[in-house]
C-alpha cells in the first residue's frame, strides 16, 4: 500500500492516507513522511487508533523524544514523561475545576506558540493525538511561519535578519496573568535564546521562529520588543496563513515546530478533551546560549 | 457641511466647515448626529492652535486631561495646558526621545487596541487628535467599530457576555508589554476600575463590545480564562471588516467616540522621524457598571 498525501493547503497542510501508523514503519515509509513534513510542516492521519507505546513508536521514526516534564509546572501527572498530557483530565481523569492550576497553566496553549521553544534545544516535530475529543469548538490552528518570511517586506526582513529573542514559559503564562510559579519551577524555565529568523536544515528555507514564549529581543527595550513581536505575530498569523483543524476521534496531526506556529482554541471544559503529544526533539540550537 | 462615509455607517469623513472658529448649535448638533452615526468622522485640512482645539472640543462637552499628563510633573511636560495631550515622540525640549526613555516605553501601549481613558470609572466621550507633524511612513491611526464587531457575534455568545463586568487598568495594558514604571506617588491612578462588557450607547441605544488593552479580567472569572477570552473577542472585534486604517496628513482633526470603538497607532521610525498630535478628550458622563466602594467614594 502506498502512501497518499492529499493537499489541504498550497504547500503547508497535507492529508496522509493509505497507511497505518500504529503499526512498525519501513525505512522508506519514514522517509517518505519526513519528505512529506519538509515539504508541508503539518501533516494530517485520520483512524489512527494508537496506544501511548504506538504513539512513541511512531514517533521514534523521526527522532529521539524530548522528556516532557521540564515543559510544564510540578503536579501528579496522568501520563508517563514521554507523554505530553495535553487533555483538560486530572489523575483522577475527570476535568479539570475551573481554577485549577493545571488549567489555568494550560490555558496558555490558546496563545500562538511553538512548542518548546523555551528549550535551548527546541522540539523538531510535535505529534498529537486526538483520543477524546469535543463537538464543538478546541481546533488547533496552524500557521505557516516560512510563507510568513516569504511576505515580509524587504525592508522588515533585513530588520528581523540577525534578532536573538528571548523565550521562557514565564512570558507566555505573564501575558495571561497566570505568576503562580514556585521558585523551582523559575529555575527550570528560566530564559533562552533563538534567532528570529531561521533556517530549516533539510530545505533551507527561511522561517519566522515566532512564539507567545518571547518575552524581549536582546539589545531592545522590553516593551518596544513585545510591541513589534506582537505587529509580527499578527501579520504571520492572518488567514492566509493559517489552517484550522477540526478534531475527529482517532486524528493525528504532527508538524514542525521549526516552520509553524500552533494554538488551540476555547471550548467547553466540562466535557472530556484527551489528546496526548509526543515531541520529537531538535538537534541544535538556533543561537548560542549564554554561559550558565 | 457634508459627510462622506468612509465605510458603511464607519467612518465619515467632513467637509465644508471650519472648526477653528466658533460654531453654531446647528453646526454642533450635525456634527453629533454625524458622530452618533460613524462613530469616527475625519476633519481634512483643519489647521488648529491647542487653543482652537480646546474650544473646538469643548462644544462636546468637559475636557479631561490625559493620565500620563497628570503623573508628569511640570518640567517633564512639553506643552502648556494639562488639557491637551501630548501625543508626540518628542520631549519637554523638542527633541526626539531617546529609544529607552522611560515616557517613550509608556507610549507604547498606545500601539495595543484600546479605549481611551477605559481606565477611569466613567471611561471617556470622545477623543479628538489634531495632526501637527506627521512622518514620511507609518504611524497610522487604526479604528475598530464596536457596535459592528457585536452585532456580529452569534446568539449564544451575545447571550453569554451580555452581564460581565472586567476590570481595566493602565497596569494591565502596559504590563502585557513588560512596563511597569509609573513613578512615585502614582499607585492610586492604576488601581482598576469596573465596567460592563456590553455597553448600550446613551443616544442610539445601540450595543456595543467595551473591549480595551486595559481590561485585565472579568469579575467571577480567573485571570488567565478572562485574559484568553478578552483576547478571542478582541480578535474577532479587529477584524479587517470591522477596522479603518487612517494615513495622517498635516492639519488633519480625527475625532472618534470611545464609547463604540476601539484604537491604536501602528509603528514608525520613532527614532529619526517627528510625530506630533495633540488630543483631547471628552469626560465620559457615565459609569457603565458599579464601583467598588473605595473607588466610589473618589
Amino acid at each position: 500500500m502506498s502512501i497518499t498525501i492529499q493537499e489541504l493547503t498550497p504547500g503547508f497542510v497535507g492529508e496522509v492516507s493509505g497507511i497505518d501508523i500504529t503499526q512498525p514503519l519501513t525505512k522508506a515509509q519514514a522517509a517518505e513522511i519526513e519528505a512529506g513534513m519538509d515539504r508541508y510542516a503539518v501533516l494530517i492521519y485520520h483512524d489512527q487508533r494508537f496506544t501511548d507505546d504506538q504513539q512513541k513508536a511512531f514517533s521514534l521514526n523521526f527522532g529521539a523524544l524530548e522528556d516532557t516534564a521540564s515543559a510544564t509546572i510540578v503536579t501528579g501527572r496522568r501520563l508517563d514523561a514521554d507523554m505530553a498530557d495535553v487533555s483538560n483530565l486530572g489523575v483522577d481523569h475527570k476535568p479539570l475545576a475551573r481554577d485549577d492550576r493545571r488549567r489555568l497553566f494550560n490555558l496558555g496553549n490558546q496563545l500562538w506558540h511553538s512548542d518548546s521553544s523555551f528549550k535551548a534545544v527546541p522540539a523538531k516535530f510535535s505529534l498529537l493525538s486526538g483520543r477524546i475529543v469535543v463537538d464543538a469548538g478546541g481546533n488547533t490552528e496552524f500557521a505557516d511561519m516560512r510563507a510568513a518570511y516569504d511576505a515580509l517586506d524587504d525592508r522588515t526582513k533585513a530588520e528581523v535578519e540577525d534578532l536573538v529573542c528571548e523565550h521562557s514559559l514565564i512570558y507566555s503564562r505573564g501575558l495571561l496573568g497566570f505568576t503562580d510559579i514556585t521558585d523551582e519551577e523559575r529555575a527550570t524555565f528560566k530564559p533562552v535564546r533563538q534567532r528570529l529568523v531561521r533556517v530549516h536544515p533539510a530545505t533551507g528555507r527561511k522561517s519566522l521562529y515566532l512564539s507567545s514564549h518571547i518575552g524581549t529581543i536582546i539589545g531592545w527595550p522590553m516593551p518596544e520588543a513585545r510591541a513589534f513581536i506582537r505587529d509580527l505575530t499578527e501579520h504571520a498569523v492572518q488567514p492566509r496563513f493559517t489552517y484550522s483543524h477540526k478534531w475527529r476521534q482517532f486524528d493525528l496531526v504532527m508538524w514542525d515546530n521549526r516552520s509553524t506556529m500552533h494554538r488551540v482554541r476555547r471550548f467547553d471544559e466540562t466535557k472530556v478533551r484527551d489528546m496526548r503529544r509526543t515531541t520529537v526533539a531538535g538537534d541544535r540550537s538556533t543561537v548560542e546560549q549564554l554561559a550558565a | 457641511m457634508h459627510i462622506a462615509a468612509l465605510k458603511p455607517d464607519f467612518v465619515g469623513e467632513v467637509s465644508a466647515v471650519d472648526i477653528s472658529v466658533p460654531l453654531s448649535p446647528d453646526q454642533v448638533s450635525a456634527i453629533e448626529a454625524g458622530m452618533d452615526r460613524y462613530a469616527v468622522l475625519v476633519f481634512p485640512d483643519q489647521p488648529l492652535t491647542d487653543q482652537e482645539q480646546c474650544a473646538y472640543s469643548r462644544n462636546f462637552g468637559e475636557l479631561e486631561a490625559t493620565l500620563i499628563g497628570q503623573m508628569s510633573k511640570p518640567a517633564e511636560r512639553r506643552l502648556g495646558p494639562v488639557e491637551i495631550g501630548d501625543i508626540s515622540n518628542l520631549d519637554p525640549a523638542g527633541k526626539l526621545r531617546a529609544r529607552d526613555d522611560t515616557r517613550r516605553m509608556y507610549a507604547l501601549g498606545n500601539r495595543l487596541w484600546h479605549s481611551d481613558a477605559s481606565f477611569r470609572a466613567t471611561g471617556a466621550g470622545y477623543s479628538l487628535l489634531s495632526a501637527r507633524v506627521v512622518p514620511g511612513s507609518g504611524g497610522n491611526t487604526e479604528f475598530a467599530d464596536m457596535r459592528a464587531a457585536y452585532d456580529a457575534l452569534d446568539p449564544p455568545t451575545k447571550a453569554s457576555i451580555e452581564d460581565l463586568i472586567t476590570e481595566h487598568s493602565i497596569a494591565f495594558s502596559r504590563g502585557e508589554l513588560g512596563f511597569a514604571d509609573y513613578g512615585a506617588g502614582n499607585e492610586d491612578k492604576v488601581r482598576p476600575v469596573r465596567h460592563r462588557l456590553v455597553r448600550t450607547h446613551p443616544v442610539t441605544g445601540r450595543k456595543s463590545l467595551y473591549l480595551s488593552a486595559h481590561i485585565g479580567t472579568i469579575l467571577g472569572w480567573p485571570m488567565p480564562e478572562a485574559r484568553a477570552f478578552i483576547r478571542d473577542l478582541t480578535e474577532h472585534a479587529t477584524q479587517p471588516q470591522f477596522v479603518h486604517a487612517h494615513r495622517w496628513q498635516v492639519n488633519d482633526l480625527v475625532m472618534w467616540d470611545n464609547r463604540t470603538t476601539m484604537h491604536r497607532a501602528r509603528r514608525f521610525r520613532d527614532l529619526h522621524e517627528v510625530r506630533d498630535l495633540r488630543r483631547t478628550s471628552i469626560k465620559g458622563i457615565a459609569m457603565t457598571a458599579e464601583q467598588v466602594p473605595a473607588l466610589a467614594a473618589e
